[in-house]
């Protein structure tokens, strides 16, 4: 029975953009991007695909800093603002219930990471689900 | 004015005994209205057909809530996880209040608990019990009509869980308990009743209607088409295996919005017997 979310984040570096330089000389730019892949799954595995996904920033708690769904596999990934350092955080909803995560990211490479560890091992988000698979508007007021 | 965290501040209200108190670490800390509000969402306003069939509407949905607390919490809490709660700014209220949830029509506001005056900041996580005698009899009391083919029922229940509900933040629409200063922001606490009777626009199969009760089991202890019972009668009456899901439902009862909460059973102790016993 598909009764337990699970909810996960996955950090990642993503590297690109190497190019030439003008025909003055030999040379490459790589650039990256900080990206953090949320995924959400039942607890028999099946991933949550289409739950409503809202990103805030630490810079504005109230206003969507990103929104989507999750993808068929219960993913979704965004690339965090790295000027704005602070807590992140990813609310993922279907079908009436729904789960926040507080990724904190900023400072230093090695407490960021360590925080980013942190959150990893401690937001591994388990809760009872009841609904269905589709989004079902629970009728509530605001 | 607002002292250390280890000191607490009496607010008066109305210009009756103090109904609140304020823990936070600034003394100069600015100020707003936070509304304390409680919300049985549609399914209580305007009625709602259980996993059952029962068509049922609601006259009145008491509940007492007491120790109502909402905090600003960092880190944000996680009713999930076994960190414990950390807040450097609360607020409580000291005494019960009931509401009824079933109050106003569906445009209607969520029901307002209580309006305090609190230090400006991010209430994130709220917390409430519902604790039956010596407080109250009947922390929860339901009071309406189920109706299916051509049997109507009047019921009344009057339930008794002893919880308290430790929920993290409000996950709605919108965002919630954000207090500006001199600005008002309100926190919710929700009760999902549909996990009491369940919901006939789900599926048969679905979680939600696998552990719901329904409303056939108290359908069962009707006389003379009406239903008027307690916590007690209920243990009495119902099946065993009946009687221990509507406790299991209980825990679910409580949320913030769409967001879930931790459960735990309060012993509620009655000071009053125990100076008498001595």
């Amino acid at each position: 029975m598909k009764q337990l979310w699970w909810l996960g984040i996955l950090s990642g570096l993503f590297i690109g953009g190497l190019r030439a330089m003008p025909a003055w000389g030999h040379g490459a730019i790589a650039t990256y991007e900080h990206t953090i892949t949320v995924f959400s799954k039942f607890d028999n595995g099946d991933p949550i695909a289409n739950a409503q996904v809202v990103v805030y920033s630490p810079t504005d708690a109230e206003t969507p800093w990103q929104t989507g769904t999750t993808n068929a596999q219960g993913e979704f990934t965004f690339t965090p603002d790295d000027s704005s350092p602070g807590n992140w955080e990813v609310v993922v909803r279907q079908a009436g219930h729904g789960k926040a995560v507080t990724i904190p990211l900023g400072g230093t490479a090695a407490s960021s990471s360590q925080g980013l560890n942190k959150v990893v091992a401690g937001s591994a988000a388990i809760w009872g689900f009841v609904g269905t698979a589709l989004f079902f508007s629970r009728g509530k007021k605001a | 004015m607002f002292t250390a965290p280890s000191q607490q501040l009496i607010g008066l209200g109305l210009g009756t005994v103090a109904i609140y108190t304020v823990t936070a670490c600034s003394p100069s800390q600015p100020t707003g209205t936070l509304e304390i509000r409680a919300n049985g969402e549609d399914f209580v306003r305007q009625g709602f057909v259980t996993k059952d069939g029962w068509q049922i509407t609601f006259d009145q949905v008491l509940v007492t809530l007491s120790e109502v607390t909402a905090y600003q919490t960092e880190p944000p809490f996680d009713p999930e996880q076994a960190e414990p709660l950390q807040a450097a700014t609360l607020v409580t209220l000291d005494e019960p209040v009931e509401v009824d949830l079933a109050a106003g029509d569906e445009t209607a506001e969520p029901v307002l608990i209580k309006a305090v005056d609190a230090p400006a900041g991010r209430f994130n996580a709220l917390s409430w019990s519902l604790m039956p005698a010596p407080l109250v009899e009947a922390p929860l009391t339901l009071m309406g009509t189920a109706t299916k083919a051509d049997q109507t029922i009047l019921f009344e229940l009057a339930l008794a869980p002893s919880l308290k509900f430790t929920c993290g933040d409000f996950i709605g629409d919108d965002r919630k308990g954000i207090l500006e200063p001199d600005d008002t922001a309100e926190v919710e606490a929700t009760f999902h009743f549909d996990h009491l009777f369940g919901d006939a626009n789900l599926p048969a199969d679905d979680e939600l209607n696998q552990t719901a009760l329904g409303f056939n089991p108290f359908a069962k202890l009707v006389t003379d088409g009406s239903l008027e019972a307690t916590q007690a009668d209920l243990q009495q009456q119902l099946s065993e295996a009946d009687y221990g899901k509507l406790q299991t439902i209980f825990s679910g009862l409580g949320h913030v919005g769409e967001g879930h909460c931790k459960a735990e059973r309060v012993e509620v102790i009655d000071r009053g017997a125990e100076e008498g016993a001595e």
